[in-house]
């Protein structure tokens, strides 16, 4: 017991099923603990999450990255324009495009680990770069800013099939999911991310390649971040500049309500999955109480904050709890 | 770790310097359509991200290159402060001394005081998409654009006529006034004819967001079982009413609307998903507004009143020839 309350995801899972208990009892009659109204929240979650795995990794090895709401974005136009205005077939335009993300991601991670300019400052410019290159761009090809996208069925299978009412991004999320668990809990490459963040310097002592771990998870939340611009380009037949704008601080948020420290060196996938799964809880959650939605945002605000709050209190009481 | 920066102070006094003599140059080297008046034609007008304002830029460049005249667009990139950002944008275009300007007014509280600075030390101004009710009190020469009030009225009107009882306003984007307002006329136009009214808005940032808007329509859908009509003010959300329509069971029984349009709005009228669309013509007030700059500066001429480009409300009767226009001369209907 004592080993369960001091893993990072405990206050994590406490903090979900508070929100998502409050969401039940009030909004008993509209249907948000059905099975359809549980695909909704989960398929909000599942785009978010598939961004927020890596950022969280990232955020344990100490660095942010927020060019992922441009990279969106950018994945989404390379799709629409390479198949609706220069007739190119779907799949090498998916794969040119998370080819753009992980070239994004290797810019982001040699600019910062050469220059030693906080990755913050640096992914935030990178992500004006990036939308102001997918803008001017796209108007030079197509003279649009948002286009149709022409796909394929494999490609509609693969990015958007629907069980119900579940997508198939919950999958994915679940994959990437399993995959950054297995990273950062068996690998030495999961131990590397956690001594970057937690003692940088102690960290190149011991001999971990900290620069080569650095890259390495940038490229990871660039292709990530263009993967979930193709899932929803191919799911709204569209492609658009400022998708994704939203995740730019919705995936370090969820990272933290999960447990994960700011300051890096701490946190883990269970708990960065559980965060987002409230986020998704509260973000869809609301709209099913029938209450005003001008008053949306201080919900938002009021119970992210008690998740987090609750969250770090329930970590350190674990924390301080007398050996048993 | 230390940061070498890269350019040391005298270094960007350099900097400076070859800057303001690359402008030098290029004042040099102004059109002879322009170098009659003092200085250049600035446009400050709406994000280009948005196909809305891509289309009204198509106008302007159409209309720029068949009169043979340069102009600049002056928008914002980042849409996250366009409240603070808009009245910074116009001052810096207004200290600029420009020939003509040509302004969309989005946020008259900020806007409006610089716009009569503006016509106060005898810069021409021409106000363009929102703006409808300000521009002869703020000295303008003219409006070209639509009325969102108008537009969202309209709406409310075509809805309460076909029978609906309950309509849902939903407005992916809080806060913003020109918006605002669409949604103000519906439920105005609803309130008039009988019907009841739902007012919803979703998390700022989250404009773009298909999903986070779909999802939070089927939540209010699910907690309001008698609405039966649903007015959307952008293309997308119109899409993600259509889904969560679909995915709540009551497709058909739910009357959809939209303000502007995309491929795929056109296409669900055509195929009877969506009631109808409501089109500002973006195209029109990008081009009327560069031809009566033109007629001005050259001739003295322009329109006395308001230039009125909407709402063209396409239906399943005119649905087929905006598609046709759309697939032939890309971006000029404001759908892609």
């Amino acid at each position: 017991m004592r080993n369960l309350l001091r893993r990072p995801e405990f206050g994590a899972i406490a903090a979900f099923l508070v929100t998502y208990l409050f969401f039940a009892l009030t909004t008993t009659a509209a249907g948000f603990v059905s099975i359809n109204g549980t695909a909704g929240w989960l398929n909000l979650a599942a785009e978010l999450g598939i961004i927020a795995i890596p950022v969280g990794l990232l955020m344990i090895s100490g660095e942010f990255d927020l060019s992922i709401g441009s990279t969106v974005g950018a994945a989404s136009m390379v799709v629409a324009i390479g198949t609706n205005f220069l007739g190119v077939p779907i799949w090498p335009m998916i794969g040119l495009a998370l080819i753009m993300g992980a070239l994004i991601g290797v810019i982001n991670g040699l600019v910062v680990v050469k220059t030693g300019v906080a990755s913050f400052i640096v992914t935030l410019a990178t992500n004006f770069v990036v939308l102001g290159a997918t803008m001017g761009v796209s108007r030079l090809i197509a003279n649009v800013t948002s286009s149709s996208i022409v796909s394929d069925p494999a490609a509609k299978f693969l990015f958007s099939a629907r069980w119900g009412q579940a997508n198939i991004s919950i999958l994915w999320w679940m994959a990437v999911a399993l995959t950054g668990a297995y990273v950062l809990s068996r690998t030495s490459f999961g131990n590397w991310i956690f001594a970057t963040g937690g003692n940088l310097v102690a960290a190149r002592g011991a001999g971990v390649p900290v620069e080569r771990v650095k890259i390495t998870l940038f490229v990871c939340t660039g292709i990530a971040a263009a993967f979930v611009g193709v899932l929803q380009g191919v799911q709204w037949n569209s492609g658009n500049a400022t998708y994704g704008m939203g995740y730019v601080f919705q995936a370090p948020i969820v990272a933290v309500i999960g447990g994960v420290l700011l300051g890096g060196g701490y946190g883990s996938v269970v708990g960065i999955v559980i965060g987002t799964a409230i986020f998704g809880v509260i973000s869809t959650g609301i709209f099913y109480t029938g209450w005003s939605t001008d008053w949306i945002q201080l919900f938002l605000g009021l119970l992210l904050g008690g998740a987090v709050l609750a969250n770090n209190y329930i970590r350190r009481f674990a924390l301080s709890a007398p050996r048993g | 770790m230390h940061i070498d920066l890269p350019i040391a102070p005298h270094g960007l006094r350099r900097l400076a310097l070859s800057i303001s003599f690359a402008a030098l140059s290029a004042f040099a080297a102004v059109s002879p359509a322009q170098a009659q008046n003092e200085g250049p034609i600035l446009v400050v007008s709406g994000p280009l991200s948005w196909p809305f304002f891509a289309a009204v830029k198509q106008g302007f460049d159409d209309a720029a290159e068949l009169y043979g005249v340069d102009y600049q667009y002056i928008a914002v990139t980042d849409t996250a402060n366009m409240t603070s950002e808009y009245p910074r944008l116009l001052q810096q275009a207004i200290s600029r001394s420009p020939s003509i300007l040509l302004v969309g007014e989005f946020f008259p509280d900020g806007m409006d005081p610089l716009i009569k600075e503006a016509t106060d030390q005898g810069i021409p101004v021409i106000i363009h998409n929102s703006g409808q009710t300000l521009w002869e009190q703020n000295g303008s020469l003219g409006f070209i654009g639509e009325d969102p009030y108008q537009m969202g009225h309209k709406a409310g009107q075509i809805q309460a006529e076909s029978g609906v009882t309950k309509g849902l306003c939903f407005n992916q984007v809080p806060g913003n006034p020109t918006v605002e307002a669409r949604c103000t006329g519906y439920i105005d136009a609803m309130t008039e004819a009988g019907a009841a009214t739902v007012y919803q808005t979703i998390g700022t940032g989250e404009a773009a967001n298909q999903q986070a808007m779909m999802q939070a329509i089927m939540g209010t859908l699910q907690a309001n079982a008698d609405i039966d009509g649903i007015y959307t003010l952008n293309a997308e959300p119109a899409i993600s009413a259509l889904r969560a329509v679909q995915d709540v069971g009551r497709a058909g029984k739910i009357s959809i609307g939209t303000a502007d349009l995309s491929n795929e709005v056109l296409e669900a009228i055509k195929a009877g998903d969506i009631a109808f669309a409501m089109d500002q013509q973006p195209y029109l007030q990008g081009y009327l507004s560069i031809q009566s700059a033109v007629l001005y500066s050259r001739y003295g001429l322009h329109p006395i009143g308001a230039v009125t480009t909407g709402p063209l409300v396409i239906d399943s009767t005119n649905v087929d020839k905006t598609l046709e226009v759309n697939r032939k001369f890309s971006g000029v209907r404001g759908a892609s």
